[in-house]
């Protein structure tokens, strides 16, 4: 007589653990790396890479608009089509570039900076990935990868068997600070 | 390692595919009921809670969240602020210089005395001006959009 032989559910975790841990990898990186990114977002910008030149002008506000441009053009040495002008007031004056430069003068300091910027390529797509702002398909894909982390956690529960187990106090004080955490924030 | 740089690579491929040239955000922009900033700043309170579309040259974008954009309007001096929750669209930085329409409702930001001070003091030190902040005895309101559609054009 011979015996049959069930499912072995420690085993079939073990394996759905691994793998389903390996196909994570990669989403997990570009969320981790992002997340500390947009946490210190008011310390640096992680999206794009600004940079500012400084320079003084002589010229007064009361030269027309095509004269300023070209008096501007000409201290910054930029070679490039105009896209759009804005007076934001008698004395503040901008020159936006087609190549993504902007020209911000201040008659009143008479000072102008030009700025130019450029996103950050990794981290940009990252950040995009993060919030979400490709939408439709990207919520499909992340729900799913959300819902493998749900199952990595859970699944963790019941990996190792034994002293080192989580539901023993050994490692189990683990499983709690884990919660107590966000408790704590939660609730104080 | 091959399969991490290989995951990175794809998802890097996908997300640069879908930024278009042309931006569109949220729903698609009303056109024809597209009116002035000029017009719907002159008297913003008729247009409160009422949906407006606008068009102008973007002249200021939120640096660190991409979460508002200053248009400038068709008079002089004068621009208006598309605001949104963050994450809900955000507006490149690169974008500044480009025109684009958003349809949205108009939404007032009652500021109180001391508000009014601060933002008027803060406001004046950027454009290099004085202002005496004690003699600002009422406060204001400010006007922005909520948008529901954004169109970045080429």
């Amino acid at each position: 007589m011979t015996r049959k032989r069930g499912i072995n559910w420690f085993r079939l975790n073990r394996e759905l653990h691994r793998d389903i841990g390996y196909f994570c990898i990669g989403l997990t990186l570009v969320f981790a790396i992002s997340g500390i990114a947009l946490n210190h977002v008011n310390d640096w910008n992680s999206n794009y890479i600004v940079e500012r030149i400084e320079r003084d002008i002589v010229f007064k506000n009361k030269l027309p608009d095509e004269e300023i441009n070209q008096q501007l053009m000409t201290l910054f040495s930029i070679d490039e089509p105009i896209k759009a002008t804005y007076w934001e007031s008698p004395k503040v004056y901008k020159v936006f570039f087609n190549a993504g430069g902007t020209l911000s003068v201040n008659f009143l300091h008479q000072q102008a900076i030009f700025e130019h910027v450029r996103p950050r390529i990794v981290f940009k797509q990252f950040n995009r990935l993060h919030l979400n702002e490709a939408k439709n398909g990207w919520i499909i894909f992340s729900d799913i990868y959300a819902g493998f982390l749900i199952f990595l956690s859970l699944s963790a529960l019941f990996m190792v068997k034994g002293k080192y187990s989580p539901w023993r106090f050994k490692r189990g004080w683990l499983v709690i600070l884990g919660g107590l955490v966000p408790a704590v924030y939660i609730f104080l | 390692m091959r399969k991490i740089l290989m995951v990175l690579f794809i998802m890097l491929s996908i997300t640069s595919w879908v930024e278009a040239k042309e931006l569109t955000f949220g729903e698609a922009v009303d056109v024809k009921d597209t009116i002035k900033i000029s017009t719907l700043l002159a008297s913003p309170s008729d247009y409160v809670d009422k949906q407006v579309t606008v068009a102008g040259t973007i002249v200021g974008v939120c640096q660190k969240r991409g979460c508002w954009m200053n248009l400038a309007s068709d008079a002089k001096f004068e621009k208006l602020r598309i605001k949104v929750r963050d994450g809900d669209m955000v507006f490149p930085m690169s974008a500044k210089g480009r025109q684009a329409l958003a349809t949205g409702v108009v939404k007032e930001i009652k500021l109180d005395v001391e508000q009014t001070r601060r933002y008027k003091t803060s406001l004046a030190k950027r454009l290099g001006e004085e202002i005496d902040a004690k003699a600002i005895t009422s406060g204001m309101s400010l006007y922005q959009i909520s948008p529901t559609g954004v169109a970045i054009l080429d």
